[in-house]
C-alpha cells in the first residue's frame, strides 16, 4: 500500500520506481530490526538509540511519501528532543545495581508475547479489514505546509487547540516541579538537619508571582 | 538565468550524446553535486581553521603558522594527514558500535545541511519547500551523536561533556528555531531563495538584519551555542573536562568531529548570511548598477558576472561572521553551566518570543515593510 | 506591578550594560590584530642577550691558581677542581676543572670571588642535550668560547626590550644604528665625570 503510494507521488519511471521499492525495503527492515531491538535488547540505552533509529526510518517512510515537512517535523520532535531527552533521563539516572533475575521470568514473558501477538492479530486484521479510501488528488508535496496549516485552523482547531492546552499544561507542571518554593517549610527544615555539609538552597524571589519582599544578599 | 538546471541538461544530454540511456546519465549527474558540495564544504572548513589559526596568532600577537605553505596555508592538508596515518585507537571498554556510530551521526547531519545553503539564485543542491527547517531538524540529531560518544567512551569526563552538549544543543534549539521563525513569517516561505528574495531589491537596506535587529542577535548566540563554540565550549572545555566527550577520541574518528564541528561553524555563518545580511545580494543591487551602467540584465557575461558575484558575497558574509567568532573568542571568558541555562531559558526564550510577537504585529500594521 | 516593571528595567539595563562591555573587549582584541607580533621566531632569529647576561662559565686554564674559592663560594660545591701540590715549587698545579651545568644555577657567585678572574660568564643559553652527563663541562670545553649571535650569518639578532630605543616594543625591522633608550654607560660615566669637576 506504501508502495501504491509511494509510485503515485512521482512520475512512473521504472529506475525511479525501482530504487523506490529498495528503499521502502530498506526503511521498513530497518524500522522493525530498531524496533525489534527496542524491546529485546537488555541494555535500555541500546533501547533509548535504537528508538531514534526508529523514529529516523519512520522520517525516511515520510519523505518517500513526498511529505518532506512531516519527515523534518518527525526528526525535530521525536528524534531531536524526545530520544535526546528520554537518553538524558537514563544517564542522569543514578544505577544503583543489577536487577536481581525475578524466578519463573518464563512465565511473565510468555504472558507478555501471547498480549502482544494478540494485539498484533487485532490491528493486522483491522488494516486489513478497513476500507481504506486512498487520496487520488494532486499531491501536494512542498506545498504541503500550507495545506497543513489550513487544516489546523479549519477542521482541526479543536484538536490543535487541546493539544496546546495539554503542551501548557505540561510546562506549567515542570515550572511547578522545578520551583523550590514549593517544597513544604517543614521538609526543608528537616532536609538541612539531615545533611551538615549541604548548602542549603536558598529560595529564589520572583517579585511578579509571590510579591516577597525579602531583600536578596 | 537558469544556470543549475541547464548544467544539469547539458550534462544529461552529453552523457545520452554518448550512447548512454536517459536514466543511467541521470543516475550518474545524480552524486555529483553531492560531491561537489561535500568538497566545498571540507574545504571551506579547512580554510576556516587556518583563519582560526592565523587570527588567532593576530589577536595574541603571535605570528601563526608560517613555514608550511605560503603563509602557512597547509597546515589543515598536514593536519588531515596526519589524523588519516595514525593509528586507530579504542580504549578499553569501550562500546565499539556506538563509538564508532557517534562521530558519524554528529559528522552526517552537518553535511546533510548543506543542501540547502544557497550560493547564488540557482546554486543550491536542492530549493527545498522546507528548507531552512531541513537544518533545524537535522541539527537536533547531532546531539544523540554526542551523548553515543559520551556514553561509549567509557570515560566520565566523555559522559559529562556529552550530557552538557546535550542540554546545549536542546536549550538553544528553540530561541534559535524561534528567531528563524520570524524570519520565515516576513518571507512567507522556509525555502531558503525566497527568504534571500524577500531581502533583495534595496540592497544593504533591505536585509534582514535591519527589520530584525534582535532576532540577529539571538540567532547569532544561539548558533554560537550550536557549534560549541567560545563562550558556550563547555562541553570541551579543557580545563574541566579535558575535552569533553572528544577526549578518547583520535584519528579518523576525532577528525570527523573536528571537521564537523568547522564545517557547522561554517553552516551557522553561512546560515546567518543568508537569513539576515541579505545572502548572494551585493550591498548595491547589481540590477541597479547594470542599468546605470546601460547593460541589460540578460547579458550572457553580466550573469556570470552576477554569480560570481552572488558565491563570492555569500562566501565573504559567512568569514565575517567567522572572524567575529574568532574574535569573540579571545575576548569573552567561557561562562558557567548555570549562566548558560539561565541565558538560553530565562534570557533567549522570552526576548525571541518577543520578538516573534512583535514581527507578527508589524507585519499587521507595517504590511509592506515586513512581507504582508 | 511595579516592581516587576523595575526588575524588567533593571534587567535591560544589565544586558545593555553586558553588551557594552563585550563590545568594548571586542575593540580591544581587534586593535591588538592590527599590532605587530612580538614573536622571536627562534631558530632563525635570537635575542641579543643583555651585558649582565649569566649564561654558561668559560673558564681560563692557564689563570687558574687552584685556590678552590669558587667551590667555597658555591652554594652546593659544584666545581670540581682537582689538582697536584708541587713541593718543589710549593705550588698547585691543576690538573682538571669540570663544572656540572646541569646542575649550576647560574648564580655568578664564582665568577664574582674568582681572585684571578679566570671564570666568567658568557652568552650561551643553548645547553640542551640528549643525555645530562654531556653537561658536565671540563676545562675544554669550558674553555670554549660560544658563537656571538650578532656574528651568526644563518642568524637575524634581535635586541631585547631594555635595549630598544624609547616608544618601540619591537625590534623587527629596526637599523642597526638605532639608539637605545636612555644613556649609554660611557655616557653616564662622562656625565658624571663633568658633575664631579663641577662640584669639586
Amino acid at each position: 500500500m506504501l508502495n501504491q503510494l509511494a509510485a503515485l507521488s512521482l512520475p512512473t519511471r521504472s529506475l525511479a520506481e525501482g530504487v523506490q521499492i529498495v528503499t521502502l525495503v530498506i526503511l521498513g527492515l530497518m524500522m522493525l530490526g530498531a524496533a525489534l531491538g527496542v524491546v529485546l535488547l537488555p541494555s535500555i540505552v541500546y533501547s533509548a538509540f535504537l528508538l531514534g533509529g526508529v523514529f529516523i526510518s519512520i522520517a525516511g517512510l515520510y519523505i518517500l511519501l513526498n511529505a518532506g515537512f512531516v519527515a523534518a517535523a518527525q526528526v525535530l520532535i521525536y528524534v531531536g528532543a524526545v530520544t535526546v531527552l528520554i537518553l538524558f533521563a537514563i544517564m542522569l539516572v543514578n544505577k544503583q545495581q543489577d536487577f536481581a533475575p525475578v524466578a519463573n521470568a518464563w512465565i511473565r514473558k510468555g504472558a507478555a508475547a501471547l498480549v502482544c501477538l494478540g494485539l498484533f492479530a487485532l490491528l493486522s486484521t483491522m488494516i486489513v479489514a478497513t476500507p481504506w479510501s486512498l487520496w487520488t488528488g494532486p499531491i501536494a508535496g512542498d506545498n504541503a505546509i500550507v495545506v497543513i496549516g489550513l487544516h489546523f485552523f479549519s477542521d482541526f482547531l479543536l484538536p490543535f487547540e487541546l493539544v496546546s492546552v495539554l503542551l501548557l499544561m505540561a510546562l506549567i507542571g515542570a515550572i511547578v516541579l522545578a520551583r523550590r518554593e514549593f517544597l513544604p517549610e517543614d521538609r526543608l527544615v528537616q532536609q538541612q538537619g539531615d545533611a551538615a555539609l549541604t548548602l542549603p538552597e536558598r529560595p529564589r524571589e520572583t517579585a511578579a508571582l509571590t510579591g516577597s519582599t525579602t531583600p536578596r544578599p | 538565468m537558469d544556470s543549475g538546471i541547464d548544467l544539469q541538461g547539458s550534462f544529461i544530454q552529453a552523457l545520452m550524446d554518448l550512447g548512454l540511456p536517459a536514466d543511467l546519465a541521470k543516475v550518474i549527474w545524480i552524486p555529483l553535486p553531492m560531491l561537489l558540495i561535500i568538497a566545498t564544504a571540507t574545504f571551506l572548513a579547512l580554510v576556516s581553521t587556518w583563519l582560526e589559526r592565523k587570527i588567532s596568532a593576530a589577536a595574541q600577537q603571535r605570528v601563526g603558522p608560517e613555514y608550511m605553505g605560503p603563509l602557512g596555508m597547509l597546515v589543515p592538508v598536514a593536519d588531515v594527514i596526519k589524523l588519516l596515518i595514525k593509528e586507530d585507537v579504542m580504549p578499553a571498554k569501550t562500546d565499539p558500535w556506538l563509538y564508532t556510530l557517534g562521530p558519524i551521526l554528529v559528522f552526517t547531519p552537518v553535511f546533510l545541511s548543506y543542501l540547502i545553503v544557497p550560493f547564488g539564485q540557482h546554486l543550491i543542491i536542492t530549493d527545498l519547500g522546507i528548507g531552512i527547517f531541513l537544518w533545524i531538524s537535522l541539527s537536533s540529531v547531532v546531539p544523540i551523536g554526542l551523548l553515543m560518544a559520551g556514553y561509549s567512551s567509557n570515560n566520565k569526563y566523555s559522559l559529562l561533556g556529552g550530557l552538557r552538549a546535550a542540554a546545549q544543543s536542546i536549550s538553544y534549539e528553540i530561541p534559535l528555531a524561534l528567531s528563524v521563525l520570524a524570519i520565515v513569517m516576513m518571507s512567507n516561505s522556509l525555502s531558503t531563495i525566497d527568504i534571500v528574495q524577500q531581502q533583495s531589491g534595496y540592497g544593504i537596506l533591505g536585509w534582514n538584519i535591519w527589520r530584525q535587529p534582535v532576532g540577529f542577535v539571538i540567532f547569532w548566540i544561539a548558533a554560537l551555542a550550536e557549534c560549541e563554540r567560545l563562550p558556550f565550549d563547555l562541553p570541551e572545555a579543557e580545563e574541566e573536562l579535558v575535552a569533553g566527550y572528544q577526549t578518547e577520541y583520535g584519528a579518523i574518528r576525532f577528525m570527523l568531529f573536528y571537521a564537523g564541528s568547522y564545517v557547522n561553524l561554517i553552516l551557522s555563518s553561512l546560515m546567518v548570511a543568508v537569513l539576515y545580511l541579505g545572502g548572494w545580494e551585493f550591498p548595491i543591487p547589481v540590477g541597479v548598477i547594470a542599468d546605470w551602467l546601460g547593460i541589460s540584465e540578460t547579458t550572457p557575461w553580466l550573469q556570470i558576472v552576477t554569480a560570481t558575484l552572488g558565491i563570492t558575497m555569500t562566501l565573504l558574509k559567512a568569514y565575517f561572521l567567522l572572524f567575529l567568532t574568532i574574535l569573540l573568542r579571545w575576548t569573552v571568558p567561557r561562562v558557567r553551566i548555570d549562566q548558560l541555562l539561565d541565558l538560553g531559558w530565562k534570557f533567549l526564550l522570552p526576548v525571541s518570543l518577543v520578538n516573534l510577537l512583535l514581527t507578527a504585529g508589524l507585519k499587521l500594521a507595517l504590511p509592506f515593510a515586513f512581507g504582508g | 506591578m511595579l516592581k516587576f516593571l523595575k526588575q524588567v528595567t533593571d534587567y535591560l539595563k544589565e544586558t545593555r550594560d553586558a553588551a557594552k562591555y563585550i563590545g568594548q573587549g571586542l575593540a580591544v582584541t581587534f586593535d591588538h590584530m592590527q599590532r605587530r607580533p612580538v614573536t622571536v621566531q627562534y631558530p632563525y632569529e635570537k635575542l641579543i642577550p643583555s651585558e649582565r647576561f649569566r649564561g654558561r662559565i668559560h673558564f681560563e686554564f692557564d689563570k687558574c691558581i687552584s685556590c678552590e674559592v669558587c667551590v667555597r663560594v658555591c652554594p652546593i660545591n659544584l666545581p670540581v677542581v682537582d689538582y697536584e701540590y708541587n713541593k718543589e715549587t710549593k705550588k698547585k698545579k691543576l690538573n682538571s676543572y669540570s663544572i656540572d651545568f646541569g646542575v649550576c644555577i647560574f648564580c655568578g657567585n664564582c665568577v664574582e670571588y674568582c681572585p684571578t678572574n679566570c671564570l666568567s660568564m658568557t652568552e650561551e643559553y643553548e645547553l640542551s642535550t640528549y643525555d645530562r652527563h654531556e653537561l658536565n663541562y671540563d676545562s675544554v670545553a669550558l674553555g670554549r668560547l660560544p658563537y656571538k649571535v650578532t656574528e651568526d650569518p644563518m642568524v637575524t639578532p634581535l635586541r631585547e626590550l631594555a635595549y630598544l630605543p624609547k616608544g618601540t616594543i619591537d625590534p623587527h625591522n629596526l637599523p642597526a644604528t638605532a639608539r637605545r633608550a636612555g644613556q649609554r654607560p660611557e655616557e653616564i660615566l662622562e656625565k658624571m665625570e663633568k658633575e664631579g669637576a663641577g662640584k669639586s
